[in-house]
């Protein structure tokens, strides 16, 4: 990721300016969002598109906050980072969608991305969590040198502090994350019996080296300071299917609800906040999405989100 | 025609190192070769496994093809197919090719393998299948998975990481390229780590090094495969035949690898020839056939009738004293074998340590036992769950035993049989001593509804104050033993959960227990 520097300042100050002088539609005002951003106290937005295939819920999700233009300009390296966590196939909704995966992807590309890497460091074996989910298929059926699937490399880890931790002073992180232009946080969203549930900010985990097994003491403490050190430039969270139960894992059928949704945000907590309600619940009944709230990682009351259904 | 000879050990040595490589997950439920060809092709494994197994066993069908080839064309397999034969010739004509041997063997030598065989035999017919120690094709398959090719990754790799960290650029943009295409197409997924590794692999290094005392020292001395197949090949059609214009120089003597040939130059030991061509080859006079007219002259088997009888009750003793071995009795409670495997007597009667399975698990966590099922269990494949888990999914180490001793399970059977349960060391458990949660056990059981389940129970900590905690419990129901639990605990030293193979599906006679739903 690039620091947010002098000469973005700029472009960003010129495009609030040209906003002021446009009057866009309401809903698909993207440059309205640039200088809502840029204000610092107004209401952060996500998109909600809902009852759609994969394909068309990521592209309106993406579309009505901006369209992947915004967030990817040409000649940029991408990550697309999934949860290809576990050896499970896409009914069992353990893994993010793969259409919406390669949907992302396309869009990148689309958008004149350099290079769009996508990977993900899994808990079971990583070739059958990447063949088994769909994922590597979708991504090599796009038939683009440009977008590439790859293993996680071992060498390519390295120890980060993490300021102001309560309890991991530091960890090792993955720095082909952070080598990128940009980086897309692509989870699903799903049950988890110590986080409660697993979705934007969770998915942090699986750019991070070491035995993982070690943040799991203060895990919502945890996944919500290493938030503060991995910054991802665009949400997308799938939720065409949802793990209700045993998860994160799963395996049932009978767990797996069909929402037919996917969002889209800048914001990981009001995404999250947003994306809890799939399951009957609020931001507020997550542990590590109301500690990342009090970090300053976004925004958990929905009245103070903009959300705009698509 | 040497040619050819040379031609089909160099094919024949490629094929078995293909399948070799490929005896691994390549996004493949099933693996698309008969990986395990070699072993199953085996007379020596097939017989002393339907001997101990007493049972006739489908997959062991290209032995009987092998054997009935014997019959007609004599030992041609040691001279044409066997791989460890073909890596003994190449260490001679390479490391050994300026050796000159000046070492005098007894000429009784070649003896022991007979009595090798005789001694297999009779154990194996009193129900101890000792084969894994002699048979050369599992010798070469295991010392390969443990030790050889485990090196040779990590060798590779270290070469690549040091180059990769001089981060010279120049360096790295030849480097990586090449690396990532080994690792396409040759190296480990991840680095194989095993027990043992050093001991297995000097077994084999031992093989090579007895070269300097002759050359095919292991075939011609020790070999039970190449015992048995001289004597079923003895009358073969194919044998060595001199014809009148030989001039006796005696080169071809000189020269036979096997040292088959006779003092007299015509007559030829049809239990030692493995018909390389060597002396068709070299004969000045070309006085040398393998077919067509002419009486071959033949020598007598060097066994000795004293020898054989003994080492037939050598075998014939040793059974019962390693079957009533302690370890019989009770077992190890860390003897968790792979999925599908046989019940203990069967699996041992059957399992020839070839290590197939070893080599393919995902997770690489087979591992060859040490002594969890007594010294006739050596070698055999455990799982030992903090090196490596049990792939809920994987239906592997089953679809490449050549024996049958793990069976081959469909998906669905595969994630209902139970390897074992899992139990909580409550004095090691983080929960379970009251410090905080963890759940990592929870998290990564693969049951579709948990095996492993939390409970919030009130803790009062060592200092005093009341805070709830998530507690873990094992359902036993559920739990497969698959030791994914094991493998993720935290922490370091022993781990808060442990595997053992009490409740594994086959203690029943192998029939399953069943989980919820697949």
């Amino acid at each position: 990721m690039k620091k947010f520097g002098r000469r973005d300042f700029i472009k960003g100050a010129a495009s609030c300016s040209a906003a002021a002088g446009l009057n866009l539609i309401e809903g698909i005002d993207p440059l309205g969002l640039v200088s809502e951003a840029f204000a610092g106290t107004v209401r952060p937005v996500i998109a909600v598109a809902s009852n759609k295939t994969p394909e068309a819920l990521t592209r309106a999700a993406v579309n009505a906050i901006g369209g992947m233009g915004k967030f990817v300009k040409r000649g940029e390296v991408v990550v697309v980072k999934p949860n290809i966590g576990w050896d499970r196939v896409p009914a069992q909704a353990a893994n993010t969608n793969p259409d919406v995966v390669k949907t992302v992807v396309m869009m990148c590309l689309e958008a004149g991305a350099k290079k769009v890497r996508v990977f993900d460091r899994p808990c079971n074996d990583p070739r059958r969590c990447y063949y088994r989910s769909g994922i590597q298929g979708a991504v090599e059926s796009i038939g683009n040198p440009a977008a590439v699937i790859e293993f996680v490399d071992d060498r390519k880890f390295e120890i980060l502090p993490i300021k102001n931790s309560t309890t991991i002073p530091s960890w090792s992180f993955y720095k082909p994350a952070f080598e990128a232009d940009k980086l897309i946080n692509v989870p699903i969203a799903k049950h988890h019996n110590a986080a409660r549930l697993t979705m934007t900010l969770k998915n942090v985990m699986g750019l991070l080296g070491g035995n993982r097994g070690n943040i799991h003491h203060d895990l919502d403490i945890d996944i919500a300071e290493l938030n503060t050190v991995v910054k991802f430039n665009l949400h997308i969270l799938d939720a065409v299917r949802i793990l209700t139960a045993n998860g994160p894992q799963g395996g049932r059928l009978r767990d797996v609800k069909a929402m037919n949704k996917v969002m889209a945000g800048t914001d990981p907590v009001a995404v999250d906040s947003y994306g809890a309600t799939l399951f009957g619940i609020t931001g507020y009944d997550v542990p590590h999405v109301v500690y990342a709230h009090k970090l300053g990682e976004g925004e958990i009351d929905l009245k103070k989100v903009r959300v705009i259904n698509v | 025609m040497r040619v050819l000879r040379r031609l089909s050990q160099v094919l024949v040595f490629l094929v078995f190192v293909f399948l070799f490589l490929n005896t691994e997950y390549k996004d493949n439920d099933v693996l698309p070769y008969a990986v395990n060809v070699f072993l199953r092709m085996d007379p020596l494994v097939a017989g002393a496994a339907t001997l101990a197994g007493r049972a006739v066993i489908n997959l062991l069908w290209p032995a009987l093809a092998v054997a009935g080839i014997t019959l007609f064309f004599g030992r041609f397999f040691c001279g044409w197919v066997c791989p460890m034969g073909a890596i003994l010739d190449f260490a001679d004509a390479s490391i050994f090719r300026k050796l000159k041997r000046r070492v005098k063997l007894p000429a009784n030598l070649p003896r022991l393998k007979y009595f090798i065989l005789f001694f297999l035999a009779a154990s194996s017919l009193f129900t101890l299948q000792m084969v894994f120690l002699f048979d050369p094709i599992s010798i070469l398959i295991r010392s390969l998975t443990i030790s050889i090719f485990p090196g040779i990754n990590m060798a590779i790799n270290s070469l690549f990481d040091a180059l990769y960290f001089t981060n010279i650029h120049a360096v790295t943009r030849v480097s990586e390229p090449v690396f990532s295409f080994l690792k396409n197409h040759f190296l480990a997924f991840e680095q194989p780590q095993f027990r043992l590794a050093a001991l297995v692999g000097s077994i084999f290094l031992l093989i090579i090094s007895a070269e300097y005392f002759q050359r095919r020292f292991w075939c011609r001395n020790l070999c039970p495969l190449g015992a048995l197949l001289g004597l079923l090949g003895r009358f073969g059609l194919t044998r060595r035949r001199v014809g009148d214009s030989c001039i006796s120089c005696g080169k071809c003597e000189r020269d036979c690898r096997m040292g088959a040939i006779g003092g007299d130059f015509k007559s030829t030991n049809a239990s030692e020839c493995v018909e390389c061509l060597d002396c068709r080859s070299i004969c000045p006079e070309k006085a040398v056939h393998f077919v067509g007219r002419g009486r071959p002259e033949l020598l007598p088997v060097n066994a000795g009738r004293r020898g054989v009888i003994t080492s037939l009750a050598v075998g014939a003793v040793a059974a019962p004293i390693f079957l009533s071995e302690g370890y019989r009795k009770v077992s190890d409670p860390s003897l968790i074998r792979p999925p599908g495997a046989l019940s203990e007597e069967k699996f041992l009667d059957r399992c020839t340590r070839c290590g197939e399975c070893m080599r393919v698990c995902t997770a690489n966590g087979l591992q060859p036992a040490l002594f969890e099922a007594g010294l006739s269990g050596l070698w055999s494949p455990i799982l030992v769950p903090r090196m490596g888990y049990c792939e809920f999914n994987c239906t592997l180490c089953g679809q490449v035993c050549p024996t049958g001793a793990i069976k081959r399970l469909s998906p669905r059977e595969k994630r209902k049989t139970k390897l074992g349960l899992a139990e909580f060391d409550r004095s090691r458990c983080i929960p379970w001593k009251g410090e905080s949660n963890c759940i990592v056990c929870e998290e990564h059981c693969p049951t579709p509804v948990k095996a492993i389940r939390l409970r919030e129970e009130q803790v009062t900590t060592l200092s005093g104050e009341v805070i709830r905690i998530k507690r873990p419990y094992v359902d036993e129901n559920l739990c497969v033993g698959c030791g994914i639990c094991e493998n993720k605990c935290p922490l370091t030293g022993h781990p808060g959960i442990k595997c053992t193979s009490r409740g594994e599906s086959r203690a029943q006679g192998a029939e399953l227990l069943t989980t919820d739903e697949g």
